[in-house]
């Protein structure tokens, strides 16, 4: 079992600061996934751990030990790209057996290990097969297979499920969850999809300009953000002006809790904490039905409100007609306007 | 509609570039009807292959083609081995060499070959009088005449496999730089390889200028001096030159196209 630690990692390209004293810590075990917008630093924070690349400034331990000085082919990490890196004079099998090829491993003990790799990915079928003879989703599989093949301690993800179909991602997504748990495989995962984030990780590392900003289980990131970053990033979410009054903050004529200081702010409610009353002075612009739930939209006082509601509750509520809002939310995050 | 003109269209100008004057120097060659005499009757009496017995047992023939294979394999062993681990290394270290290395592979071409050679000849007569003793020495210049070629099909392959992202899926699994480049790059670059050979060998087998300006006895140049004296014969071998010189690109190609890859893909 393996734990890392980033430890105040930057990197510098030129004038360009990637990372700015970057620092997460990854339990033994434990999926880590490191989400953020393009270009904010998340790629080059797993290129740093893979030994790809040095990182300016700071340390990367692997169970306390500096592994910044070893180079890429002696880390032992195993790592899936986005673009899926199979090589293409290879078969499946080929592909798979290289890595141990490269381990020393005997020639049947590789079979062995083969075999097993090939049906832990489900990819025994296909064991003959060129990298071009096979779909997006199977040949991530292979990559899958072939990271896993050495046994490393530790697995990085490179944004693997992003050139694939929606029904595939899903499947694989937990394809690779599910392995993940069974190896107890320490695995860093970078994302740019908040969702993919939340449904594979047990904690996600937020990152805004080469920085983490917040980091925290995924229930925790979407209940309690941190800033109006993390609020808009992670989910989708409402921005509604906030007026202190008295001991209270007021959002739409609803009282709420808020920060001490200030007198105006800008409240960020998910849609789920909001609830449309028939009557009012809001009025409901459209309703989109989305499986389990109804997204419904509103302009209330000049304000555009997206709200989810139940399909029972939301069956009453039709196009022009006259809305309240209801926050459930009695302590959103509220940022102070300067 | 477009389509069916293109095509009738291409093979017109076939015939009329490559067809007619290759029959037109077959008759030439292997007909011994005179040119007078030549109608419908005659049309298929006289031919023969007398001249490529002439051509063949002329020991100035064996000579300057065996030179001139002799410096179609340097040429190619030097550029593969100077130009692929350079590439290589360029594309996977060094990405931003590449425009530098682009315009540097094109001045061979921008500077013309009496220009190159009489600035050559005369500093290595300078510095190194032996240089341009032996007629193997042409390599030099061929290899660097055809790195435009070259230089461009190796690129070309070499983005198109990924060559970056292979390298760090190869460091990934505990593989060394040079076990890399024999076990996955070479394997994989086999048909940019396969075609910058072809193009050595149609274009040495037929370079005229830098040897003749050397004074060199390659096959073009005994060729122009064997015609003086046995112009059929020395058609005849010309004929013999284009032809297997046709047949090596056209193997080439057809070479790729089996292997499922388009001739503009190895980026020529």
């Amino acid at each position: 079992m393996t734990k890392i630690d980033y430890v105040n990692v930057s990197k510098k390209y030129g004038q360009e600061i990637a990372l700015r004293d970057f620092s997460l810590n990854v339990a033994s075990g434990e999926l880590v996934s490191i989400l953020g917008p393009s270009g904010c630093g998340k790629t080059t924070a797993l290129r740093i751990l893979a030994g790809f690349i040095a990182p300016t400034s700071g340390q990367v331990l692997v169970d306390g030990k500096d592994v910044t000085p070893i180079p890429a082919e002696k880390r032992g990490f195993g790592m899936v790209f986005q673009s899926y890196s199979l090589f293409p004079n290879m078969t499946t099998s080929q592909n798979i057996e290289f890595a141990l090829k490269l381990r020393k491993v005997d020639s049947s003990a590789r079979v062995v290990k083969i075999r097993e790799l090939l049906e832990l990915t489900n990819m025994a079928e296909h064991a003959d097969k060129f990298p071009h003879q096979l779909s997006g989703g199977q040949q991530q599989r292979v990559a899958l297979a072939r990271a896993l093949a050495t046994e490393p301690p530790i697995l990085l993800l490179d944004e693997p499920l992003s050139a694939l179909d929606a029904k595939v991602r899903d499947q694989l997504r937990d394809e690779i969850r599910g392995l993940q748990k069974r190896l107890g495989i320490t695995t860093v995962f970078v994302t740019h999809d908040q969702q993919e984030a939340m449904a594979i990780s047990d904690r996600v590392a937020v990152m805004q300009s080469g920085v983490v900003v917040q980091s925290g289980s995924p229930q925790d990131l979407y209940r309690n953000p941190k800033n109006a970053f993390v609020a808009s990033f992670v989910g989708t979410t409402n921005r509604l002006p906030a007026i202190k009054n008295g001991l209270h903050w007021t959002i739409l004529g609803n009282a709420v809790e808020g920060p001490v200081d200030g007198t105006r702010g800008i409240a960020y409610v998910r849609p789920e904490d909001i609830e449309l009353v028939s009557g009012g002075q809001g009025v409901i612009e459209q309703a989109s039905f989305l499986g389990s739930f109804v997204r419904v939209t509103a302009k209330v006082d000049g304000q555009r409100i997206v709200a989810d509601l139940p399909i029972s509750r939301a069956e009453s509520l039709s196009q022009g007609l006259g809305v309240s809002v209801v926050i459930a939310d009695r302590n959103p995050l509220i940022e102070l306007e300067s | 509609m477009l389509g069916t003109f293109a095509r009738r269209g291409f093979w017109i100008l076939l015939i009329m570039y490559f067809v007619l004057p290759m029959l037109a120097m077959a008759r030439f060659a292997l007909q011994t009807v005179p040119t007078f005499m030549l109608n419908s009757h005659t049309l298929f009496k006289g031919w023969g292959f007398s001249e490529f017995m002439v051509a063949f047992k002329d020991p100035g023939v064996i000579k300057s083609t065996v030179l001139s294979l002799e410096l179609t394999a340097l040429t190619i062993a030097l550029t593969f081995l100077m130009l692929v681990p350079l590439t290589t290394l360029i594309e996977i270290k060094a990405p931003r060499l590449k425009p530098v290395m682009t315009g540097a592979t094109v001045l061979s071409w921008l500077v013309p070959p009496v220009a190159l050679v009489v600035g050559v000849a005369g500093t290595f007569r300078e510095v190194f009088p032996g240089f341009l003793s032996s007629a193997l020495n042409l390599t030099y210049f061929y290899a660097l005449w055809m790195l435009p070629f070259t230089y461009r099909a190796l690129d070309g392959q070499l983005r198109l496999i990924g060559a970056r992202n292979l390298y760090e899926a190869a460091q990934s699994v505990g593989c060394t730089p040079i076990t890399f480049f024999f076990k996955i790059i070479l394997p994989n670059i086999k048909s940019s390889l396969y075609i910058s050979a072809s193009l050595i060998v149609a274009s040495v087998l037929g370079e005229f200028t830098f040897a003749s300006l050397l004074l060199k006895q390659t096959m073009p140049v005994y060729m122009w001096h064997f015609q003086t004296s046995e112009t059929r014969a020395g058609f005849a071998l010309a004929l013999v030159v284009m032809i297997a010189t046709a047949l090596i690109l056209g193997l080439a190609v057809a070479r790729l196209r089996k292997r499922g890859i388009n001739f503009s893909a190895t980026g020529i």
